[in-house]
């Protein structure tokens, strides 16, 4: 599932995945390490919302 | 299997425990008048605001009912069902006899709803077609007992038409008795009709040779039909007592407002004696008729008020108060309060009342069931409540509160976080003292002493303010405070709180990532259990950071012309040019927090239709017709070459230096890189500063102050948004003057990604957190002339105004030192 970030917008795609964060393509939202954050305005994973 | 009845939240047993299943009756077009006047204005979320009440009230199934003339039922019905579906955790009661507006409902419901009603009117057609759909469907069935003849008034002709009803359904369509809920109906006693006299012995009867003549079927009640014609008082204990004694005679369902039923213990027994003689029709040798004496006995007892009535009135105030709190719901609270204060001191209302209530909604948003505006909406009601208690409490009697100091860190002028903990905090029971934006750390010392607080809250937007707070605890320490110390704010994160700040101070620091966690945080403290914030790296996430990687920046890059050198002035940008780039997704779900949380794509859409855009599409209108905001820019390009990590700007005969930090860490970027050394040839950069003026900032600030917590949170975050898109268009205004506008993004997200060339950066943001370089800013553009001025800590003011250096290099992107 896509996840946006409530704080600016930025959309994590599971199929791209986080190249700025170096994590790989097909990686789920849920997968995520606890400590990534939003590559773009830092928020952390708890300020993300489901999209689809 | 189980005869039960499911929403999309719970299923529900057609069989209680302890009969009966309570059937709320409000929200219903020909019982109430308050449901009926807000289906006739289309207020549809009035209608659901009554449902949620009879939830709240205790009721266990929601009987709807929107058939009224001159409506267009089907439209209504369909309508009515998407909502309460939706919003409501009960199943419904689909209460229509039209078979096209049933399939509907049946169709669109989530779940097994039961419909009300069928009977033998025309002889059966319309059972056969409804029983058809109810078999088609699943659902359950309430059948009353009528016939050709009309409505069966003798016990023996209402068990003849259910029989009748029985075996078309469960005979001919192969329904579940256990599905069947017979209603054997109920005629007042209220009306000195002499037919009517014995009409509750009739339906009681009915109710005990239905129960035995059909195994398995069940039995349903409008219960307060009994009463019609009497007083609302006596209604109220008349309806209780004849609801005991159907239950007695296996009565298994009943429509009824819940939250108006007194239990039988609670009913004093010469009252008891009098609804009884009245239903069973008896007092053989009395002067009086049982209704006379009914009618006289409750005359008398009503002005002397007290004893009974109240009781009945005190409990359901009682419920009705919570589920105002819960509902965010400010009418009649007064009157509530009033009958709340025949039993309770102002201070209890308070404490086991009110606090309960708001701690229930904290856990309603804890759970993701409640979104945050709705928190406000709550909050609101709280703080009217308390407002109109505290002024009646005696003398002595102390609301004793823990007491907690907020305040926004020196330097910051942010305060719609420290707001919003202060509104969660003061309506969850505790005392705050908010001092304020642009706290210096001398005066929290020295108000934390005075007014002897046992928990302080730091807040801070800008990234400064993190080292801000990291600096100060020292000095807490130092003073001798003991107190623990809750930080938040944007820029903080776990990690800094844990490994940069707990060490400074001798008592627990607490990273408080939004309001509910700082309540939680000072809840622990009153358990004494609160510690400080541990950070344990887990996985890879240690070694992340943010921010572009690798790659070599190009030196290769050309320089585009700038349409002039200098600062220009736009004093007026057409609100209408910049409302298009305003990200809807950031001011919903981050800078409102109404976010998808537990509701499904569908949901969220409906959510976002029915209640967010018109807000938003009310703001935008405000902001376009009323001048809400006045967007404003001074702005300008200018010759420089970088030098190291220093920029040098060339304004006329002044040379202003910005020292740019550095990553510590690969890839070690830095904003100067961005721009050619003077041996490259030097370079050109661009700046503004835009505001939308001070009106969002004046209004939101008396929101504030008057207590409107959701609008002020509504119109502040329509102002954060509004400036960042203004900014976001500039921006856009300044690609095409250079000339470098050839890819820009298609939609918002685009824009979120920075799908453009180049990147602005903002003074006291991530890539340059340093508010000093507003000083050559303002000397470059002088946005006084706009009526934006720099504060004595270099934060602009009015607070809706950003600033920017604008980065042409196609490399340029977002990152953090």
């Amino acid at each position: 599932m896509k996840m946006i970030c409530v704080n600016c917008g930025y959309i994590y795609d599971p199929e791209k995945g986080d190249p700025l964060n170096g994590i790989a393509p097909g990686v789920a939202f849920e997968a995520l390490p606890d400590g990534w954050v939003c590559p773009l305005c830092y928020a952390g994973k708890g300020a993300f919302d489901p999209l689809d | 299997m189980k005869p039960a009845l499911a929403s999309l939240y719970q299923a529900v047993d057609l069989r209680q425990p302890i009969p009966p299943l309570l059937i709320g009756e409000r929200t219903n077009a020909n019982g109430s008048k308050l449901f009926r006047e807000r289906l006739l204005a289309d207020d549809y979320q009035g209608c659901l605001q009554i449902g949620l009440v009879q939830e709240a009230g205790g009721a266990q199934v929601l009987d709807l009912c929107a058939a009224y003339a001159g409506r267009d039922e089907l439209h209504d019905m369909t309508e009515l069902v998407t909502l309460f579906a939706r919003s409501v955790k009960l199943p419904l009661m689909i209460d229509s006899t039209t078979p096209e507006v049933i399939e509907a409902c049946l169709k669109l419901y989530p779940g097994r709803c039961i419909v009300n009603s069928v009977n033998l009117e025309d002889g059966g057609r319309t059972l056969r077609r409804v029983c058809a759909l109810l078999k088609k469907y699943g659902a359950a069935v309430v059948a009353l007992t009528i016939n050709e003849r009309g409505m069966a008034m003798r016990a023996e002709d209402k068990v003849a038409t259910a029989r009748r009803i029985h075996d078309i359904a469960v005979g001919e369509f192969g329904l579940r008795p256990s599905d069947l809920l017979f209603d054997a109906l109920t005629f007042t006693v209220g009306a000195g009709d002499v037919t009517l006299r014995d009409a509750a012995v009739q339906t009681l009867d009915a109710i005990r040779e239905i129960k035995a003549a059909l195994p398995g079927v069940g039995t349903v009640l409008g219960v307060s039909n009994i009463s019609f014609g009497l007083s609302p008082a006596s209604r109220r204990v008349l309806n209780s007592v004849f609801l005991h004694e159907a239950v007695e005679a296996g009565l298994d369902a009943a429509i009824i407002d819940a939250a108006k039923v007194i239990p039988l213990a609670r009913i004093q027994a010469a009252d008891r004696v009098v609804c009884l003689d009245l239903l069973y029709d008896r007092g053989e040798g009395q002067a009086q008729e049982p209704l006379m004496r009914f009618i006289d006995h409750f005359k008398a007892a009503a002005p002397a008020g007290a004893a009974d009535v109240p009781a009945a009135g005190f409990e359901s105030a009682e419920k009705a108060v919570y589920a105002q709190i819960v509902d965010g719901s400010k009418d009649g609270l007064e009157d509530n309060l009033t009958m709340l204060l025949q039993r309770l001191t102002p201070l209890a209302v308070i404490n086991q009342l009110l606090v309960p209530a708001m701690r229930h909604v904290g856990e309603l948003f804890g759970r993701g069931e409640l979104l945050l505006p709705f928190v406000l909406q709550s909050a609101e009601v709280m703080k009217k409540a308390v407002s109109w208690l505290e002024p009646l409490m005696e003398k002595g009697e102390v609301r004793q509160q823990t007491r907690v100091l907020l305040a926004t860190v020196q330097g910051d002028v942010h305060d719609i976080g420290k707001n919003l903990v202060d509104i969660i905090l003061s309506n969850n029971g505790f005392k705050v003292i908010n001092l304020g934006i642009k706290v210096p750390a001398e005066t929290i010392i020295a108000e934390a002493r005075a007014h002897q607080v046992d928990v302080i809250g730091l807040s801070g937007l800008l990234v400064k303010s993190a080292l801000v707070m990291r600096d100060s605890l020292a000095q807490y320490r130092a003073a001798g405070l003991t107190q623990p110390i809750l930080l938040g704010g944007a820029a903080l994160t776990p990690r800094f709180v844990a490994e940069s700040c707990v060490p400074e101070y001798g008592a627990p620091v607490v990273y408080c990532p939004d309001a509910f966690a700082g309540l939680k945080a000072v809840r622990a403290h009153e358990e004494g259990r609160l510690v400080s914030t541990v950070w344990s790296a887990t996985g890879t996430a240690a070694a992340l950071r943010p921010g572009t990687r690798g790659a070599e920046i190009a030196r290769d890059n050309p320089v585009p012309a700038p349409p002039f050198l200098g600062a220009r002035l736009v004093e007026s940008v057409d609100p209408a040019l910049v409302l298009p780039y305003v990200n809807l997704q950031a001011l919903f779900r981050g800078r409102w927090g109404y976010r998808r949380a537990k509701l499904s794509a569908a949901e969220y859409e409906q959510l976002v239709a029915e209640k967010v855009q018109p807000i938003y599409d009310g703001l935008a209108r405000r902001a376009v017709e009323e001048g809400l905001i006045r967007p404003k820019v001074a702005y300008g390009y200018f010759r420089c070459f970088s030098e190291g990590d220093a920029l040098h700007v060339r304004d006329g005969a002044d040379t202003h230096v910005f020292s740019f930090p550095r990553q510590a860490e690969s890839p070690h970027l830095c904003i100067a890189d961005y721009f050619k050394s003077a041996e490259e040839g030097g370079d050109v950069a661009g700046f503004f500063v835009v505001s939308i003026g001070e009106a969002i900032d004046r209004e939101a600030h008396a929101l504030y102050e008057a207590n409107r917590y959701h609008d002020y949170l509504m119109l502040h975050g329509f102002g954060v948004e509004v400036t960042d898109a203004l900014a976001e268009y500039w921006h856009a205004v300044m690609r095409r003057e250079l000339g470098i506008a050839g890819c820009e993004p298609p939609d918002q997200v685009g824009y979120v990604t920075q799908g453009y060339q180049g990147s602005r950066f903002g003074f006291g943001y991530p890539a340059c957190p340093d508010l000093e370089a507003h000083r050559p800013v303002f000397s470059m553009l002088r946005p006084e002339r706009i009526g934006v001025t720099l504060s004595e800590t270099m934060q602009m003011v009015p607070e809706q105004t950003t600033s920017a250096i604008i980065a042409h290099h196609p490399q340029a992107k977002y990152f953090a030192v």
